[in-house]
């Protein structure tokens, strides 16, 4: 069994769960999306790197200064990387299809797999990899793979790293509204997953409504949202933090100290 | 994991039994695109299907990634039967474009809102789980274009775990004008034939596909089968956005760690299906790991990319049912395009023609942008 030993949290409302308002519909006061900027990560390596692949690490980033490690603690083979998006490709894929060039250095950002390679050669991750696009539940599906990595001994750590962007692609969210409830918030965070076979002998806890509390304080994060109540859950001292989410009619549930898989049509 | 039954629509055919005669004859899936405008690119061929078969209008989309994976169901629910409640079937497909020609399409000047939802990489996928009443599990992977292998790896940990009885997995990519654009800037396209690990090879081809297997676990499988997945892994390069590790660590973990999971060593491996995309760094640095992976024997290691194009997502369930049919028929199709093979790729190439043999364990090999890597074990039904 696994359990979170740290989230690191970015919203457009700022750095971790402080920053949450009590409620986003308030706070957002009319914005359809609430955008998290480019943020400060330096280097000549990033110097073609697109927004959401700068979030992605500055997630770990946050996720590292939680758990007070150094880059070099999750450094090689022993860690295994987990990615989730719904939409966090659209804006360098939209951009691409706009472009009159052939923009050739641009072409490789537009895969989703960019963000998690940025992430992986940053901090020199080489262990398992998993990529999955969708929303809420799609996080679920990455935190019980990480879990299922973590149990069989293929990795020591597992980081489970969701991001979402919106802002470049406002006027196709605004055509299919019933997608998700307003305010769009981008967000990017990162679990620290941790093997920890004592957590098996508790059992699965209930759900405690922190997908509900995620929703309605930070907004629509879409993939983020499971990572955002796993904070939130952190930052309450809950032991049994148990997260759910629901992505287009699917809802899943999952138990982060169990992992307890399950679904509902 | 059983692999009851495949599915699938390629270039060279539109269902399984048309695809195997295609690869054992050496037909060749590559023609000049017709569908979209290529007059502005340099390359404007590939691995385009020209006449999808009636079962696409099925799904009532005109989304082409929902209807190759609505083909590619067809044909694999004319073999296997889907024998389990809806909830509990699962749908876990790769890809590495998802639905961006829908995309290209909203941007385009059609405002629809069905183009903007399809638009999503994950679309297709919720598409095929309603058109086929699969009311579990419902997961979209995206490692490039190793994802028809991760595809089957998440689908059989699911199994594992009981979170579904049965799982629809595979993958699938079109062509379109994004992915014709972006390869063609990157000049990874090549003028010439695709030559998979030949001494004269200049690059890659696209082609689209779709291609499904129906898992489930061993023990609830009476009907004969396909054959099974022994073991799986996706390793990460960390390394370069856009190309392979120097060294292919990355794909040298993924193989050896399918392998242990497997529980064979490089003595039980009786062929390789590599990727082999044929541009020069990919298929080099692929037969140095293939080389050291199998500690020098000789294996017989054929690339399907020369009759297919690179189908992305596809690629790589189409080579894993390659394998499995390689061992039911007793033939190893050859690398079409290959006639000089590069000495720096010095393996056990299946050339000229299909090599008789009747593979029982198989590895399957496969690599894409970002650092993917993925390796499957696989075991013809005896």
């Amino acid at each position: 069994m696994s359990r979170v030993a740290a989230v690191g949290l970015l919203t457009g409302w700022g750095e971790g769960v402080a920053a949450l308002p009590e409620d986003a519909a308030i706070a957002a006061a009319g914005r359809e999306v609430v955008e998290l900027p480019r943020p400060a990560v330096t280097g000549e390596r990033f110097r073609r790197a697109t927004r959401e692949c700068l979030l992605g690490v500055a997630s770990v980033e946050a996720a590292l200064r939680d758990a007070a490690l150094h880059t070099s603690d999750i450094a090689g083979a022993d860690t295994a990387l987990v990615y989730v998006t719904a939409a966090a490709y659209g804006a360098a894929n939209r951009s691409f299809i706009d472009a009159k060039a052939g923009a050739t250095l641009h072409f490789p950002y537009t895969a989703p797999s960019a963000v998690p390679a940025e992430v992986a050669i940053e901090f020199s991750l080489r262990g398992p990899y998993l990529i999955l696009i969708g929303g809420a539940a799609a996080t679920l599906d990455g935190l019980w793979s990480a879990d299922r990595l973590l149990a069989q001994g293929r990795c020591a750590r597992a980081l489970v790293v969701a991001v979402e962007t919106f802002a470049e692609c406002a006027d196709l969210y605004e055509r299919a509204r019933w997608l998700a409830p307003r305010p769009l918030v981008e967000a990017a965070a990162c679990a620290l997953l941790v093997r920890d076979d004592a957590r098996s002998a508790r059992g699965t806890a209930p759900a405690s409504g922190l997908d509900a509390e995620a929703a309605r304080r930070a907004g629509s994060t879409l993939a983020c949202g499971p990572l955002v109540a796993a904070a939130l859950a952190r930052a309450g001292g809950d032991e049994h933090p148990a997260v759910t989410g629901q992505w287009r009619g699917r809802r899943a549930r999952l138990a982060l100290d169990a992992c307890d898989h399950a679904r509902a049509g | 994991m059983a692999i009851v039954g495949a599915g699938v629509v390629t270039p060279i055919g539109g269902d399984l039994d048309a695809f195997w005669a295609g690869l054992d004859a050496g037909a060749d899936g590559v023609s000049s695109i017709e569908r979209f405008p290529v007059d502005d690119l340099r390359v404007g061929r590939g691995g385009e299907i020209k006449k999808l078969p009636a079962a696409a209008d099925a799904i009532g989309s005109e989304c082409r990634a929902s209807r190759l994976l609505a083909v590619a169901a067809h044909d694999l629910l004319a073999r296997a039967t889907v024998d389990a409640s809806p909830s509990r079937v699962a749908v876990v497909v790769g890809t590495a474009l998802g639905g961006v020609e829908e995309l290209e399409k909203a941007l385009g000047g059609d405002w629809s809102v069905r183009r903007a939802v399809g638009g999503l990489y994950d679309s297709p996928a919720h598409i095929l789980a309603r058109h086929l009443g699969a009311g579990g599990p419902v997961l979209t992977v995206s490692t490039a274009c190793a994802s028809g292998a991760t595809a089957l790896g998440v689908a059989a940990d699911l199994l594992r775990d009981d979170a579904a009885d049965l799982a629809i997995a595979g993958g699938y990519d079109v062509l379109c004008r994004f992915v014709m654009r972006g390869f063609d800037a990157l000049r990874s396209l090549t003028r010439e034939r695709v030559r998979p690990f030949d001494r004269r090879r200049t690059g890659l081809l696209l082609g689209e596909a779709a291609a499904l297997v129906l898992m489930a676990r061993e023990a609830d499988v009476r009907a004969p089968r396909l054959g099974r997945l022994l073991g799986h892994a996706s390793i990460s390069d960390g390394a370069h956005i856009a190309a392979p590790d120097p060294e292919g660590r990355g794909l040298e973990r993924a193989a050896r760690q399918a392998m242990v999971e497997a529980g064979v060593t490089a003595a039980d491996v009786d062929f390789v299906s590599a990727h082999g995309t044929a541009t020069p760094i990919n298929d080099r640095v692929e037969a140095a790991v293939l080389r050291r992976v199998l500690g020098g024997r000789a294996v017989p290691v054929n690339a399907i990319k020369g009759a297919l194009g690179h189908t992305m997502g596809a690629a790589a369930t189409l080579e894993a049912i390659m394998a499995l049919l390689a061992g039911r028929h007793g033939a190893i199709p050859r690398t079409l395009g290959l006639e000089e093979a590069d000495p720096d790729c010095d393996l056990d190439h299946v050339m000229g023609s299909s090599r008789a043999g009747r593979p029982r364990v198989s590895l399957s090999t496969s690599a894409g942008f970002g650092g993917c890597n993925a390796a499957l074990v696989l075991e013809t039904a005896a």
